[in-house]
């Protein structure tokens, strides 16, 4: 790829703890401005893989670049990381405000251009009106929203998410889609870690699926899914079965049909137009926890 | 250096919102200097006293002079009551004894001017000593009282005229007995009118004791008040409550996440430990200081050495700043480092004097202390505000105490760089 466009890449990484092998040879690129998604269940080496792109944990092998640097514990490529550790690293006793000026100090900011961030941080947290308020009187939604500000309080051009939903109510977790998103649209390039397949389908371009440390497969969502989800189905109630029954495609019980298939659009509309009647129609397509299911033999949340 | 200073007012802000651990750091040890300074002062000496009951059946002239002489006495809170009333509390465990003047069994005491009248104490056997004590107190003041009457010759007069006269009248005495007691009476009232006509009427026929009392200064060195003593220890305790306040700071930090994410800033592990290194030494300064003051302007506590007490405040800085970061890495929960915090503290502060002052230590304690961080503290203290170190003899505390300190920070950053990984 030209390496221009590639904002990440981790190369054979390799990661031991005593006896438990956390990452097994993962590599993989990362496109500026792209969603990558690290998908996988707990326990799979997605936080030591992030922890390993971040510079906090030295790989035992292989090698991470970002943006052109071969050391991402220098200052200058710090500074264009923003992180969301997927604890929420924020201090309780200090105020929203309190704790977005000193992260923003930390990254250089000062003066004007400090309060600026501060205040647009605050806006994407949708906690402006809260700012005074102690972080231990806010709810888990707003301190993951605030979780996320102080990520991008410098403005970085790399984001590392790091399974920034856990624990949210599903109105806060909107609300964070929607703040990444809006991330994404600015350019910032995120890599995001997570095992809810839901929200890697939703956010991610492409997506690596791992498991016991190992690169499963990676590409993006649809090919995923056409390649390891296996064919979607169709199940209707008939009103009524048509005079030669042998004629239709599947399974026919009763009055129920199954139709296994690539393009399951297509087949539908050509079942209606042979005149069938439906009391119900549903249509099963593949996702991402049945290619998960189809490549492991497991759930993501077992 | 920015990013070391926005870490220390940070944490000194975050310390600032912890009540509690403020309540440590700053006013348990104020409490402890005035707790014990308090103490050791004497202060609120009426709740010590012996609280007894005086019967006087006697009720003449010098029974109730020998009752007020008892209740003059600031050690005994003197109630005077009937014998039934004094007998009950005593029993009932009120009163700690009372004091029965009865009269003379014999007559012949009467006309004895140093007999004592029959005294009884009424006190129960297991308090010996209190027993003991009191009567002490009863002769002291039956004898300052014979005292009083024999130094104004008018009373002594009067009192052998009376004897006399009793004399006369009396019928119980064997004549042998009666001829020597007419006798004796017979001199000292002779005495006496000479010493009267002489125009020393004014002066005691049998001389008086001349007591004075005349205040000298000491001049050797040594605490001028217990305030002296307690103010040192309370700035031990307060380095204390600092270090463990920070140790365990360091460690929520890594529990919560804070830690990780102030890794993963643009900023070096010496940038942030230096940070966190900068708040204690501040609080460390910053408290004992206040601390210090407050002991000068309310309790007169002296400075000898300014010079030497920077040095003090500036190596304990040092050394607690040190152990701070040693502390903080023995466990990885805050529970654990607390708990291990508390433990190893609070053995040094007992074997350095933060407990039993270094000056009332016996010998073999004494050479136990040298083991602990907490006596090079208060001796440091100690050194400039009543020992009268010089530079020279501020040396060795204050090198203790930076060496201890440098020592343990670099074995706790080794530590936690190891964990770290």
């Amino acid at each position: 790829m030209d390496e221009a466009r590639v904002m990440i890449t981790a190369s054979h990484l390799h990661k031991r703890f005593g006896a438990l092998t956390a990452v097994d040879d993962i590599s993989f690129d990362i496109r500026r401005g792209e969603t990558f998604g690290l998908l996988g269940p707990n326990g799979a080496g997605k936080t030591t893989t992030i922890s390993m792109l971040a510079g906090i944990l030295a790989p035992d092998q292989g090698s991470v670049r970002i943006d052109g640097s071969q050391n991402p514990m220098q200052a200058q490529t710090r500074l264009k990381i923003g992180n969301a550790p997927q604890a929420l690293a924020l201090y309780e006793d200090l105020s929203a405000s309190e704790n977005l000026f000193f992260f923003g100090r930390l990254y250089r900011l000062s003066g004007a251009r400090l309060s600026e961030r501060v205040a647009w941080a605050l806006d994407l947290a949708g906690l402006t009106e809260r700012r005074r308020d102690a972080v231990r009187t806010f709810s888990g939604g707003m301190k993951r929203r605030l979780n996320l500000a102080c990520a991008v309080i410098h403005n970085p051009p790399l984001l590392l998410l790091d399974e920034p939903t856990v624990g949210v109510d599903p109105q806060s977790r909107n609300l964070l889609f929607e703040r990444i998103e809006s991330l994404k649209r600015d350019g910032c390039t995120i890599l995001y870690t997570t095992h809810y397949m839901e929200e890697a389908q939703r956010l991610c371009d492409r997506v690596a699926i791992v498991d016991h440390g190992r690169l499963l497969a990676l590409d993006t969502v649809d090919n995923l899914i056409a390649r390891h989800g296996g064919k979607s189905v169709i199940e209707a109630e008939l009103e009524r079965l048509p005079d030669r029954p042998a004629d239709l495609p599947g399974d026919l019980r009763d009055h129920r049909l199954r139709v296994e298939t690539d393009c399951p659009l297509q087949d539908v509309a050509k079942l209606a137009d042979s005149g069938l009647r439906f009391l119900t129609l549903h249509v099963h397509r593949a996702d991402l926890e049945t290619v998960f299911l189809n490549l492991t033999g497991r759930r993501l949340r077992d | 250096m920015g990013p070391i200073f926005t870490l220390a007012l940070k944490d000194l802000r975050l310390l600032w919102r912890d009540k509690f651990g403020l309540f440590w750091v700053a006013l348990f040890p104020l409490l402890m200097a005035l707790f014990f300074g308090s103490i050791f002062s004497g202060g609120g000496s009426r709740a010590g006293n012996m609280k007894i009951a005086l019967v006087d059946q006697v009720r003449t002239d010098q029974s109730a002079r020998l009752a007020g002489k008892l209740a003059a006495k600031e050690v005994l809170a003197v109630s005077p009551m009937s014998f039934d009333s004094a007998r009950a509390l005593v029993q009932k465990g009120k009163l700690a004894a009372y004091v029965l003047l009865k009269p003379h069994a014999d007559s012949s005491e009467s006309f004895n001017p140093f007999a004592m009248p029959p005294i009884e104490i009424g006190v129960d056997p297991s308090r010996k000593a209190e027993a003991g004590y009191l009567q002490g107190m009863v002769t002291e003041a039956w004898f300052s009282l014979v005292q009083e009457r024999m130094s104004d010759p008018a009373e002594t007069k009067q009192w052998v005229n009376q004897g006399q006269d009793a004399l006369l009248t009396d019928t119980t005495l064997p004549p042998d007995q009666r001829a020597v007691i007419s006798r004796l009476l017979g001199s000292l009232g002779d005495y006496v009118s000479m010493t009267d006509s002489s125009g020393t009427a004014s002066a005691s026929p049998f001389g008086s004791a001349a007591i004075s009392v005349v205040e000298i200064a000491v001049e050797s060195s040594g605490p001028r008040s217990p305030f002296e003593i307690t103010f040192p220890q309370a700035l031990a305790w307060a380095l204390l409550g600092c270090t463990l306040s920070f140790a365990v700071s360091i460690v929520t930090e890594r529990q919560r996440g804070t830690y990780l994410r102030l890794r993963l800033a643009p900023l070096t592990r010496a940038h942030i430990l230096a940070g966190k290194g900068l708040a204690c030494f501040i609080t460390c300064v910053g408290v004992s200081s206040v601390l210090l003051l407050i002991g000068m302007l309310i309790f007169d506590v002296r400075l000898v050495s300014p010079l030497g007490m920077l040095l003090a405040l500036v190596a304990g800085g040092i050394c607690y700043v040190g152990l701070m970061m040693l502390i903080s890495v023995i466990g990885r929960t805050e529970q654990a480092v607390s708990g291990a915090g508390w433990a190893i503290m609070l053995v040094m502060a007992m074997t350095g004097g933060s407990m039993v002052p270094l000056m009332f230590m016996p010998s073999w304690m004494l050479s136990l202390s040298n083991f602990s961080v907490v006596k090079w503290a208060i001796y440091a203290f100690e050194g400039a505000i009543w020992r009268e170190f010089t530079l020279t003899q501020m040396m060795l505390p204050v090198g203790i105490l930076i060496g201890i300190g440098v020592t343990a920070y670099a074995v706790g950053v080794s530590i936690l760089v190891r964990t770290d990984r």
